[in-house]
């Protein structure tokens, strides 16, 4: 846990950041086109509140279902091919192979089959979080020690059974944890498919705010979004600590 | 009385990059009923192999294994086996560690608890059956496993260098603990170490292995009435067999 101190530290430095940066605008009296002050930043949150949180919410709404989708099938395809070498064998180089296909080129395709709606934003989050999260819990599952393994076989454990009493626990830490990648990997996806094609969201209104010039809208949409991910990623971390309680066993 | 165990003729051979290695071969061995037998030998000799075919993790590629009259090729029911690492699991409590191989067998498990108590509390771990493993000391965790390796009753107990990992001290305890359920209990252990003072101490017969490839060289029956004490060590007689085994060993 982040004791009081260093959070304490973490603000001061960020208060820090933020005065400095005001100051050098003020003083340098850059324009605010290229570069907005803080300050006006937030005056711009606060104009544009209610269309900030309207588009906000479109973002986090495609995220957290192409998130949610990434994590089930994630979750699903690592317990079948933990279980079974010879489909193992057979998809994951198929996979690996699509994971070097770059998503982001996808999504033209995807508005193309699917039209500008919510479609293709939670396909496109699904499809960048999907392999961030397949991997680690993938490998946690087939990489049990060999003495473990010799143990459960000597004590009469079928393939199910490793896999449910140990492969599975095994991985949950690494599950969780690879969700926090997984989930600013879907709130990337999603923002880039709202950018190429879409009439809504955080990044239509990215897109559409500096093609006016209108940077502080910009900065603002930025500020907001690395928030929320930042706070849903702390949440992430309590249910963390608290499923896989055992994981963290150096820190309680 | 016919053997718990019988091994004739066995011939393990692991096939790696370089063509076969053969890690133990013509290995004849028997286990009786109600006895503890040490097996001894150098780093490589096989020892562990041999525990491996008995426990029916390792097929022998020649050669058989008959257990209690039946010939079985591998996944003996009824053996307990405790390794040199304690392998918990450290995301379920103690107690629900113990009770993993009734879980694994399909047994009723809670119908097992008050017998993972009473050995608990005979094992010295009373009190500790919420607790999660890595709570514990490397010596309680090995108790732990210990409790694990005799909770279904095996019919034979296997014991692959158990207490190699654990301090001086803390390794005559859990010589005395073993020697005291082994007696409880009436036990047929195989105590694979390369110390041959605890296999001295512990066993009824030791065996010694020599290596490349492995095969057994010589047996040497321990006469001394178990249950014994941990100051059977310094006398000499049991020092004389300490000898003895060492020089069969070899340089």
């Amino acid at each position: 846990m982040v004791s009081k101190a260093k959070t304490f530290s973490s603000v001061l430095t960020l208060l820090a950041i933020g005065v400095t940066w005001e100051v050098a605008v003020r003083l340098f009296n850059i324009p605010q086109f290229v570069l907005p002050a803080p300050s006006a930043i937030v005056n711009t949150i606060a104009r544009y509140s209610n269309y900030l949180l309207y588009n906000l919410a479109d973002t986090l709404l495609a995220s957290a279902l192409g998130l949610f989708m990434a994590a089930t099938f994630s979750l699903a395809l690592s317990v079948v091919l933990a279980y079974s070498d010879s489909v193992r064998e057979a998809i994951y180089p198929i996979l690996s192979g699509f994971n070097a296909v770059p998503r982001a080129a996808l999504v033209p395709l995807l508005a193309l089959w699917f039209g500008l709606g919510m479609v293709p934003r939670v396909l496109t989050a699904f499809l960048i979080a999907f392999f961030p999260i397949l991997v680690p819990t993938l490998t946690a599952m087939i990489t049990i020690e060999r003495e473990l393994w010799e143990m459960l076989v000597a004590f009469g454990a079928s393939k199910s059974q490793v896999l449910v009493k140990v492969a599975i626990p095994r991985a949950t830490p690494y599950f969780l944890s690879s969700l926090h990648m997984g989930l600013t990997s879907a709130v990337v996806g999603s923002v880039i498919a709202e950018m190429v094609a879409s009439d809504r969201g955080i990044g239509y209104v990215i897109l559409s705010s500096t093609s006016r010039l209108d940077t502080p809208l910009a900065f603002a949409c930025l500020l907001l979004l690395a928030l929320i991910t930042f706070t849903l990623s702390k949440v992430l971390s309590l249910v963390e600590r608290r499923v896989a309680r055992w994981a963290y066993r150096a820190n309680i | 009385m016919e053997p718990l165990v019988k091994i004739r003729n066995v011939e393990v051979r692991y096939d790696n990059r370089n063509g076969g290695l053969v890690a133990i071969s013509g290995v004849d061995l028997d286990i009786r009923q109600g006895e503890v037998v040490g097996i001894v030998g150098k780093s490589g000799c096989g020892k562990t192999t041999l525990l491996k075919v008995i426990a029916g993790l390792v097929r022998p590629t020649r050669g058989e294994v008959i257990y209690n009259g039946t010939h079985n090729g591998g996944g003996f029911r009824g053996i307990g086996m405790l390794f040199q690492s304690p392998l918990l699991l450290p995301w379920r409590t103690v107690l629900k560690n113990i009770l993993l191989p009734i879980e694994l067998r399909g047994e009723d498990v809670d119908s097992y608890v008050p017998r993972a108590l009473e050995l608990m509390e005979r094992i010295g771990l009373k009190g500790f059956e919420n607790s999660y493993p890595w709570e514990l000391s490397g010596g309680m965790q090995q108790r732990v496993a210990l409790c694990r390796a005799l909770i279904h009753r095996p019919s034979l107990l296997l014991l692959d260098e158990p207490f190699s990992a654990l301090d001086a001290i803390t390794r005559e305890d859990m010589w005395m603990l073993l020697q005291e359920v082994i007696s409880y209990e009436n036990y047929t252990a195989v105590l694979v170490t390369h110390d041959i003072r605890e296999a001295v101490l512990l066993s009824d017969r030791v065996v010694v292995m020599g290596g490349r490839p492995g095969r057994v060289k010589a047996e040497v029956t321990i006469p001394f009435r178990r249950p014994r004490d941990l100051g059977l060590q310094y006398g000499r007689e049991y020092n004389d067999y300490v000898a003895k085994i060492r020089s069969l060993l070899g340089d």
